[in-house]
């Protein structure tokens, strides 16, 4: 099986630690990724909030190579997923003045979902090793992964479901909670940061509060906030893991995963508690 | 069109009619307007506020987000241009998802920003419109967006520098970038697109410049 | 006396739902001469209305109310029960129709189970009790509730270890009357019926699937259903309110309206019309049970606009202290140690959001007609509306687009019991009106068994009634039934959770024979409502019926003294012995028989009245119609069209040439009842016309006085030839479109002469009447400026559909609040109105060309003096005041007289037609008999 694959600036840079886990979940599903090539950004926040037909036509460029492979994309970023859906949507619905030739007859899946249809649960569920038994985890989604649904197809936008599953099947604990598409305030974190820190504390406690001893994501966006965001005296902080992460230390609970050491709030002593890595 | 148009209270009316606000004839041509350039059905709000309630920075608006709908339904197209409300806005569509009407306010918001960021008006969050701007900058010089690149360059604007300095939020930031970094988490060289030509094209012509 | 005529139109009807809607329906069939079968798809009939814990606006219990009415249902000897069945298909014509039914096993052996409960006893086999709404288990062999009818076990076939595994079979072997027949098989029934009424009723839209705040995700958070059942004295929890999740009292207990309701993004965007209402009466409900609680209900408009309604909000607000918040919920967070709930609302004074902490949130979800009736109306080809709901012709509001084939209740929109009963009456005199030459064909009359000889000494039981916890949750029951014990004569006392129900009353029966009872003495609820109920016990067993006495200490002691259980208790002891000393001086009375007139009256020849004749001419009866005006048509006259586009005038039209034409109608026009005395089926009268008074004799009297306009006497009008009323701009419009084409500027304000301290019932129809006119002003002028200024907009039911096409249109509504209404002025010559906008927060001038006041409805002038003639109780505003706004809204307490149309409450015009229609279905049960 191979997939058309957007990874998106972020996996570059910030989350670099993401993209490796990912690389190496998907060897040992034995799915190919097949990076767009020379895939450029999709313009996030900023080209929609500016102007609505860059945000067409930035996202248009990478469809149009995509569609060249004859894939469909899969994207691990929410932001990437969420423009490329819209600008999918949007094409279909009318015409846009763009240079490129989209042909938007593939599916744009979020890695997640992908992840988490019956059939690859099955595959995952094989290859799990160790079960991440005891880690009580929380699934946190953000916003633009699942809404609007019209856009994303989540019609189960306050209790989404896909990383709740993938972790069930990696054999975590995952507990229910109120805030898993709340929004972490990301996108205007670089301009009024109080606004940000005000949300994504928010979650953090919120997480805390239901007794998670970690916070799973998907959204690199979603994962610099929660691990970076400057906490209040006295307030504790949570790992926050990508879910790759989580999965690639569940089939393989032996190998090097180098990219623990890319977070800012270690994992490592939870991860050692729980007899998940070695002290 | 749009842009010509009075909208909000004209001051001399408002003073005869000692504060109270006039609703005249015409007051729905911004309506008009936005719902056909937007294709949202903005008449169909009944001012549940469902939007605000769901609104993760309500507070940090001076216009809420049921208020908007209000706003655009007078014509009050001036008020709107010059609020944080189009800036402050997430984008996290909590407002859209949840409107009973189907009213996409978060479409309306978005739709509201893209005009006043076309006009020549002082955002009434800045740092914000600058924000997006620098990132759509970086976008069209590299095609990619690096992040350690995109955070220099917003913070040597020089008013923002001087804020940063002030606040002492600079410091937060560099120490903020060096832990990043030790732990490899920092791209220190953009990737160049191959395409940049293309996508600089796009740009071009978005601005009306020619080829 | 068999009735041989046209023998190809059957005397016999097929009722489909056996909630309160078929029921009534049933038994206006069956007691005027026709053999009903009521079908029903569970195991008992009852519907929802038998899952109620009380009902608004008297807070009345519910189970009290429809008990008396499932026992009738059981006992009526031409009523048959088909329960666990559906309609399989419909064939023939009206007045002819062959219908196939389809019957699954009860696997309960109907006439041997004597309901003892020992197979439910011993059944290993636990389930969600879909009565309670899954917060208790049942088991597989199960009666749907304790006072079911038909009073028989079922077993469940999906969950019988026996039925799917072939193991167990305890019920089989424990079973003393060997009713148990695990080899029954389905059955298909082929019956021949000439007419055919759908009541299938409603369910709650929210299903557990799509997670609507929480539900089926956080065990707090229930639906309507479910808390009527928390409420109820045989719900779940015994009548204690507890939260699902520790059993622990809510203290603080929100309601969330318009779930599923209003809501055209889930493609629901029709109001479900009693949802405001039902919330009202349980945050009441919530408040009484527990006085330290709090009850919050968030809402956006408040939709009372049934009678009295507005009423029972105030009491609800002011003196229950339910709080209302006029702000929407998106979403319903867990507070994860506690499961209670948080709710998000943004303050607008703090300016930022607030967390509300509660410990239940209720969902009032909107409605959808119920499950079974989609492929119903598809087999029956009968037309729907885009939401499921049958639709019906505006001039035959009961009527579905296959003749002979009729419907009531929420089948047809969302609405509540009393508009439900009405509803229930007209189907029931429409099939009727299609199948009377065939009366008393198919039936078969009640003979009672003969008295016995009593002892000469006075031997009396004594039964108190718990009433659920209407009386027991007040009165110390068991001390009143040791102390009856001891009064004088007294052979027999003991208690029953609910008296009026059909195992009570089948022991009641039994105990008055063995223990040879002959006074028979029930401490309950009233004897206004149960009286009869009781007396034919007694007749049953053999009793002179006049030998029964009711001790009213529901109404007299558990509600009036709630506050003190031990005087309350008290004065229970001090009516019982009362009515036991009273009980022991009985003598036996016997009824006479006298011949009736088959001939009725009906005052006021208006939209309701000429219905009302009409209906009564058609069923073969002769009526006086008495009109005061020269002219037919009343109120109506000054309509020009309805919000859905239909024709007033067209339909007075059409009635009128039918009233002139019919060989049983004597028309009295300029002509006034003066005179009237007698009793029921037997009145006498005297009319006044222009050329004398006429003496008059008829057996029963629909009262149909109708209503008029409220002339405002605010904003001007009268001042301004530029303020006009709603009629008054319909009216303009139709005759002078040019003139409205001209005007640029528009404002309305609702609510005038309604709501207030004067008057402070809710006209109903105003909210529909501007967004008519709105829509029509928009019609002639897309680009017309039109602001409505209200208070709640009630656009009920399907009426929301035009308030949101006119918002669509750019129509503008703002809110006022009464301490804040608008005010009107004249400035330079230059109308100008002044408002505040609650929600930018903004004082507004306009300067319309037109004001128009959307005017309420008052009774008609004459109404006090048929009110004095007739000596029928008014409510306070003026209009009449039926025997029970649940059960019997049209009826008056005076047997015989009957209430229509306006004289009763502001209506529409569909549901006056309807309304005008029930009346004739119950005079005939006395005039059909002939005696």
């Amino acid at each position: 099986m191979a997939l058309s694959f957007y990874p998106g600036c972020s996996l570059e840079g910030m989350a670099n630690d993401y993209a490796r886990s990912i690389t190496a979940v998907f060897e040992d599903l034995g799915i190919d990724l097949v990076e767009i090539d020379d895939w450029s950004c999709c313009g996030s926040t900023a080209a929609h909030s500016l102007d609505e037909t860059m945000s067409v036509a930035l996202p248009a460029r990478n469809l149009a190579a995509a569609g060249e492979m004859g894939l469909d994309i899969v994207s691990p970023c929410a932001m990437c997923f969420n423009r490329l859906r819209y600008a999918q949507l949007m094409l279909k619905r009318r015409s846009f003045d763009i240079p490129w030739q989209v042909d938007t007859d593939f599916a744009v899946h979020d890695m997640t979902r992908f992840l988490a249809a019956p059939d690859m649960l099955a595959q995952i569920r094989k290859r799990v090793v160790r079960p991440l038994a005891n880690l009580k985890t929380v699934c946190y989604y953000g916003c633009q992964m699942v809404r609007p649904p019209s856009i994303t197809g989540y019609t189960d936008f306050e209790n989404p479901q896909t990383l709740d599953a993938i972790m069930d099947a990696v054999g975590a604990q995952v507990k229910d909670w109120s805030y898993k598409s709340t929004c972490c305030g990301a996108s205007i974190g670089i301009g009024r940061r109080e606004i940000r820190d005000t949300l994504t504390n928010r979650i953090l406690d919120k997480a805390a509060h239901t007794g998670a001893e970690a916070i799973v994501v998907s959204c690199p966006l979603c994962q610099a906030n929660l691990d970076t965001v400057p906490r209040r005296p006295g307030a504790g902080r949570l790992p926050v893991f990508y879910f790759t992460e989580l999965m690639r230390l569940a089939f393989r609970p032996a190998a090097e995963a180098g990219w623990f050491r890319a977070h800012l709030t270690n994992p490592l002593p939870l991860l050692n508690t729980k007899g998940l890595v070695a002290a | 069109m749009a842009d010509t148009q009075p909208s909000g209270p004209n001051p001399a009316v408002a003073d005869q009619f000692a504060g109270r606000r006039l609703i005249e004839r015409g007051h729905s041509r911004f309506l008009e307007h936005t719902q056909n350039a937007t294709g949202i059905d903005i008449g169909a709000c009944y001012q549940c506020e469902r939007c605000t309630n769901a609104c993760p920075v309500a507070r940090y608006m001076d216009i809420k987000p049921h208020q908007v709908i209000r706003y655009t339904q007078l014509g009050w197209r001036e008020a709107l241009m010059h609020s944080t409300t189009i800036w402050v806005c997430l984008s996290c569509e909590m407002c859209t998802t949840y409107c009973p009407n189907a009213v996409d306010v978060a479409g309306l918001i978005n739709h509201l920003r893209n005009t006043a960021a076309r006009l020549p008006i002082r955002p009434a969050e800045k740092e914000l419109a600058q924000f997006h701007q620098i990132f759509l900058e970086e976008l069209r010089r590299f095609g990619r967006v690096n992040e350690l690149w995109l955070m220099a360059t917003f913070n040597r604007r020089p008013a923002i520098l001087k804020k940063k300095l002030k606040d002492g939020s600079l410091k937060e930031d560099l120490s903020l970038g060096f832990n990043l970094w030790r732990r490899g988490r920092l791209k220190l060289l953009p990737h160049r697109s191959r395409g940049i030509g293309e996508i600089r094209k796009l740009y071009r012509h978005r601005r009306g410049e020619s080829d | 006396m068999k009735n041989t005529a046209h023998p190809h139109i059957s005397g016999k009807a097929l009722v489909v739902g056996g909630g309160i809607g078929g029921i009534q329906c049933a038994l206006d069939l069956a007691d005027t001469g026709f053999y009903v079968y009521l079908l029903e798809k569970s195991a008992s009939v009852g519907g929802t209305m038998a899952r109620l814990d009380k009902t608004f606006p008297t807070n009345d219990c519910s189970t009290c109310m429809i008990s008396p009415k499932l026992v009738q249902v059981a006992r009526h000897r031409n009523i048959e029960i088909l329960t666990l069945s559906r309609l399989a298909a419909l064939s023939g014509k009206p007045g002819n129709f062959r219908a196939q039914i389809e019957k699954q096993p009860r696997y309960v052996d109907h006439e041997k189970c004597i309901a003892c409960g020992a197979c439910a006893q011993k059944c290993p086999q636990k389930v969600p009790d879909p009565f309670n709404g899954g917060l208790s288990m049942r088991k597989a062999a199960y009666l749907t509730f304790p006072q079911a009818v038909p009073l028989k076990y079922a077993i469940d076939a999906q969950n019988c270890l026996y039925l799917t595994r072939g193991k167990c079979g305890l019920c089989r072997k424990i079973c003393p009357t060997r009713a148990i027949a695990y080899d029954q098989q389905p059955e298909t029934l082929e019956l021949t019926v000439g007419a055919v009424v759908l009541c299938t009723g409603f369910e709650l839209a929210l299903t557990r699937q799509n997670g609507e705040y929480g539900y089926d995700r956080y065990r707090n958070v229930v639906s309507s259903l479910q808390y009527e059942r928390m409420l109820s004295a045989t719900g779940p929890y015994g009548g204690h309110v507890r939260r699902p999740s520790d059993g622990r009292t809510p203290r603080r207990v929100a309601w969330i309206q318009c779930v599923l309701s209003r809501d055209p993004s889930r493609n629901r965007p029709f109001c479900s019309a009693v949802c405001c209402m039902h919330a009202a009466k349980q945050a009441v409900l919530t408040r009484q049970h527990d006085p330290d609680s709090q009850a919050t209900i968030y809402f956006m408009d408040v939709r009372a606009h049934g009678k009295g309604f507005d009423d029972y909000i105030e009491r609800a607000r002011a003196h229950y202290g339910v709080h209302y918040k006029r702000s929407m919920i998106s979403q319903v967070y867990l507070e994860p140690d506690s499961e209670d709930l948080i709710i998000e609302t943004f303050d607008h004074h703090l300016n930022r959001k607030v967390e509300e902490t509660y410990d239940l949130v209720v969902l009032s979800s909107g409605f959808k007609p119920s499950e079974a009736f989609g492929d119903l109306a598809k087999r029956l080809e009968i037309d729907t509306n885009p939401y499921g709901f049958a639709l019906t012709d505006f001039q035959h509001p009961v009527h579905t687009s296959r003749p002979g084939v009729f419907v009531c209740g929420a089948t047809e929109t969302p609405k509540d019991i009393p508009e439900t009963v009405i509803q229930a009456g007209a189907a029931a005199a429409e099939a009727a009106a299609l199948v009377h030459p065939a009366r008393h064909r198919d039936v078969t009359s009640e003979t009672t068994p003969p008295e016995r000889a009593l002892d000469a000494e006075p031997r009396i039981g004594v039964f108190v009634c718990h009433c659920g916890s209407n009386i027991a949750g007040v009165v110390d029951i068991e001390k009143t039934v040791a102390y009856a014990k001891t009064l004088p004569h007294v052979a027999y006392a003991d208690h029953f959770l609910f008296s009026c129900s059909n195992d009570t009353l089948q022991k009641m029966e039994a105990l008055i024979r063995d223990k040879r009872l002959n006074r028979i003495v029930v401490a309950a609820c009233s004897p206004r409502t149960h009286e009869p109920l009781f007396q034919s016990v007694l007749q049953k067993a053999g009793v002179n019926p006049y030998l029964f006495e009711l001790a009213s200490i529901r109404d007299q002691c558990s509600w009036v003294h709630s506050d003190d259980p031990a005087k309350a208790t008290a004065k229970s002891m001090d009516l019982i012995r009362a009515s036991t000393a009273r009980a022991a001086r009985l003598e036996a009375l016997s009824d006479h028989t006298y011949s009736v007139t088959k001939t009725g009256l009906v005052i006021g020849a208006g939209i309701a009245g000429m219905t009302a004749a009409l209906a009564l001419a058609d069923q073969g009866f002769a009526v006086h119609l008495v009109e005061k005006e020269g002219s037919l048509g009343g109120f109506a006259n000054n309509l020009t069209g309805t919000l859905e586009g239909n024709s007033p005038a067209a339909l007075v039209h059409a009635l009128a040439e039918r009233i002139k034409t019919h060989r049983n109608v004597y028309l009295h026009l300029g002509s006034q009842l003066v005179a009237h005395r007698g009793h029921m089926g037997a009145f006498e009268g005297a009319i006044r016309t222009t050329s004398g008074e006429e003496a008059i004799q008829y057996g029963a009297v629909v009262v149909a006085t109708g209503g008029s306009a409220y002339t405002p006497t605010e904003y001007l009008y009268g001042r301004d030839e530029r303020v006009v009323t709603q009629v008054e701009l319909s009216r303009r419009l139709q005759t002078d479109p040019g003139w409205a084409r001209g005007l640029r500027q528009v404002v309305m304000i609702q609510c005038v002469g309604s709501r207030n301290e004067a008057f402070p019932f809710c006209s109903r129809v105003c909210c529909s009447a501007a967004v008519k006119n709105a829509l029509l002003l928009k019609e002639l002028d897309p680009g017309i400026n039109l602001v409505v200024l209200y208070r709640d907009v009630r656009t009920f039911a399907f009426k929301e559909l035009y308030y949101l096409k006119a918002r669509r249109r750019g129509v503008l509504f703002f809110r006022y609040i009464p301490q804040a209404p608008p005010e009107v002025h004249r400035e330079n010559g230059t109308l100008v109105v002044d408002f505040t906008d609650r929600s930018s927060h903004q004082d507004f001038g306009i300067q319309p060309d037109l004001l128009v006041l959307s005017a309420g409805i008052r009774p008609n002038a004459g109404t006090a003096q048929i009110a004095d003639l007739l000596k029928l109780p008014t409510t306070e505003e003026g209009f009449f005041l039926e025997a029970h706004v649940k059960l019997r809204p049209v009826e008056m307490a005076t047997a015989g007289i009957f209430i229509a149309g306006l004289a009763h409450s502001p209506r529409f015009i569909e549901e006056t037609l309807t309304m005008a229609r029930a009346p004739p279905s119950r005079p005939p049960r006395s005039c059909a008999a002939g005696r």
